[in-house]
């Protein structure tokens, strides 16, 4: 009997000595009511003031681990320097696992804005028809390339043949594009499944291997080896990057939230364009001692270049155009893949429009 | 008393000439870092940042021992249950495997939608991860009974409870430490697989992020913390098992 009491003494110790570790390290629980918000921020729409007493609060989830992706950097920056606070937002940042959690999430109302390749946000609209809308394009290229060894003596798209090229889960849609562009032979090209391992690359498994510009790169060459890279709009295919998403039905009832949203968030790019350094200590805050701070450097100046273009030097960071949708949908549909007949659904200028009028 | 005191060196010497091994390839082949790093370097990552690995290791630890509570509460309870009503015992273990056979990660982020982002999620899944061994251990133990000893205590007139409580229970005994010395290392693995999919804090967060950093001595710093958790947990139980199961052969050996 006493050893029996002993027993369950022990395990009701257990049980409660693990109570106060769990609710003490869970600062981030937090209890998104999307009711609620809404109900709160009806109330206060008429007086958009900054000195709100009352915060709403809202939740981004960045669409992967924390690092210096541009979308992630403006709002790590927006929340840190006051600019969230200031369009009378208390925004909750989440990371996905990069597994499209963050989309499940979101079109469950779960979160509110998110970030999306805007190449795969056309395809899940079309299949399984998630309510995605991009309310602003950060990334005015795509952030995807090919990447050979230079000791490979790989010097063009045309030189794969006979090669292996690898790719991360389905070969990325601008791959065929890209091969048909630079007159290479894609039955002539061995492609295998990796997933996502740049060490096959350096130890030769593969030859051609797909990285996002901003990222592996710097690992590779930190490592000691060169790279040949190659990017499908450097061959004349259309592709272009993240963007910020969130569900039709936010679009459509809470305009304002994403309003003062991307107007904060994208004050914070141009915070980070303009403070770089301090952009990437802001971002470490997210990121932990595991991320190197020179890598984090190497990704915000990348994707800096590429959120610029014409149309962003005219109307801002994050514009967007129904041309650059329509030919990126045009290629997708041309290798085959799913999108809608009628792209309009799958982004909006309005709130772009808005936030830029203040 | 002295012979397990000589297992006791045998297996820490044993170990060390893993680690010798792993560490002499390490330096002979130049193996390079983002490869496989030497143990030395990643213990050296670890002791260079206590205070994260402190931070992730309770968190972990919190999450898989209240999975745990949870999953041998309810497994165990539910055993109970199935010995009283045993009627039911195919419906709900039809219901149990296929909860068993559902993998995790897939209905992770729904617990998430449900569950908000915080720990509560991470608990579920270490609970549903234990639960099952325990409810099949624990439902054979307390089947396991000697019929002849039913027939001696119903001869008693014992009531059902004390048939429960001085023949099923302690028969039952033995395999409820089976089932907790299978479960304990469970849920470590069940609270960072949950941690994986989405978490911000935790082993196996700094494990994710290591991982898709390449950053291979913080990776192994946190599975060394994992092995030597598992195996402080394991030996914590073996130790209970000797102390509340005293009249087994095994355990008298003192």
């Amino acid at each position: 009997m006493r050893k029996f009491v002993l027993l369950s003494v022990l395990l009701l110790l257990t049980i409660a000595a693990c109570t106060p570790v769990v609710s003490t390290l869970s600062p981030t629980v937090t209890e998104p009511a999307p009711v609620e918000v809404e109900a709160t921020f009806t109330a206060a729409a008429p007086e958009p003031t900054p000195t709100a007493v009352e915060l709403i609060p809202m939740t981004f989830m960045a669409g992967y681990k924390p690092q210096a992706n541009l979308p992630f950097v403006g709002v790590y920056v927006a929340k840190a320097k006051g600019f969230f606070a200031e369009e009378g937002l208390d925004v909750t940042v989440e990371h996905s696992a990069g597994q499209g959690q963050h989309l499940q999430l979101l079109s469950a109302g779960t979160v509110q804005v998110t970030n999306q390749d805007a190449a795969v946000l056309l395809q899940r609209r079309a299949d399984p028809g998630l309510p995605l809308v991009a309310f602003a394009l950060i990334g005015q290229k795509g952030q995807q390339a090919y990447a050979a060894l230079k000791s490979s003596g790989i010097e063009s798209p045309k030189d794969w043949e006979g090669h292996t090229v690898g790719y991360k889960g389905t070969p990325p849609p601008d791959l065929f594009a890209l091969l048909s562009a630079a007159g290479a032979d894609p039955e002539k090209i061995e492609l295998v499944n990796v997933g996502f391992d740049p060490r096959l690359l350096t130890e030769g498994t593969i030859d051609v291997y797909p990285v996002f510009k901003s990222n592996e790169p710097f690992m590779i060459e930190s490592w000691g080896y060169e790279l040949n890279l190659w990017a499908a709009e450097d061959y004349g295919v259309p592709s272009l990057g993240l963007t910020y998403v969130t569900s039709e039905d936010i679009l459509r009832n809470q305009p304002e939230l994403l309003t003062r949203f991307l107007r904060a968030a994208l004050r914070g790019i141009q915070y980070a364009a303009e403070n770089p350094a301090e952009a990437i200590d802001i971002t470490l805050t997210y990121t932990g001692p595991e991320t190197d701070a020179a890598h984090m450097r190497f990704m915000l100046d990348a994707e800096l270049v590429d959120a610029q273009s014409d149309l962003t030097t005219e109307n801002g960071w994050g514009w967007q155009t129904a041309e650059q949708w329509q030919a990126l949908a045009d290629m997708l549909k041309a290798q085959g893949l799913p999108v809608e007949e009628d792209i309009n659904g799958a982004f909006t200028t309005q709130i772009l429009e808005a936030a830029r009028e203040n | 008393m002295n012979g397990s005191r000589k297992s006791g060196w045998i297996a820490l010497a044993i170990v060390l000439v893993f680690f010798s091994v792993w560490e002499a390839a390490v330096r002979f082949f130049e193996v390079p870092v983002y490869i496989l790093p030497a143990p030395s370097r990643a213990l050296a990552t670890l002791i260079a940042n206590p205070n994260l690995y402190l931070e992730a290791t309770a968190l972990t630890l919190g999450e898989s021992l209240a999975g745990l509570g949870i999953g041998v509460l309810a497994g165990g309870l539910l055993a109970v249950l199935l010995i009283m009503l045993p009627g039911l015992e195919g419906g709900v273990m039809t219901l149990a495997i296929l909860m068993k056979s559902t993998p995790l990660v897939a209905i992770a982020p729904l617990l998430t939608i449900w569950l908000g982002f915080g720990v509560v999620p991470k608990i579920v899944i270490t609970a549903l991860m234990t639960f099952f061994p325990v409810l099949v251990n624990v439902l054979s133990g307390l089947q396991r009974v000697d019929p002849a000893l039913t027939d001696l205590f119903h001869s008693w007139n014992a009531s059902r409870w004390e048939v429960f409580r001085h023949l099923r229970l302690p028969t039952a005994l033995p395999f409820v430490f089976a089932a907790l010395k299978i479960s304990a290392p469970l849920a470590m693995i069940g609270a960072v697989v949950a941690e994986w999919t989405g978490a911000s804090g935790g082993l196996g967060r700094t494990m994710w992020l290591a991982y898709t950093n390449l950053n291979l001595p913080y990776l192994f710093a946190a599975i060394f913390i994992l092995a030597a958790a598992g195996m402080l947990l394991f030996r914590l139980l073996a130790w209970l098992e000797r102390k509340v199961v005293f009249w087994l052969p095994a355990n008298r050996e003192n």
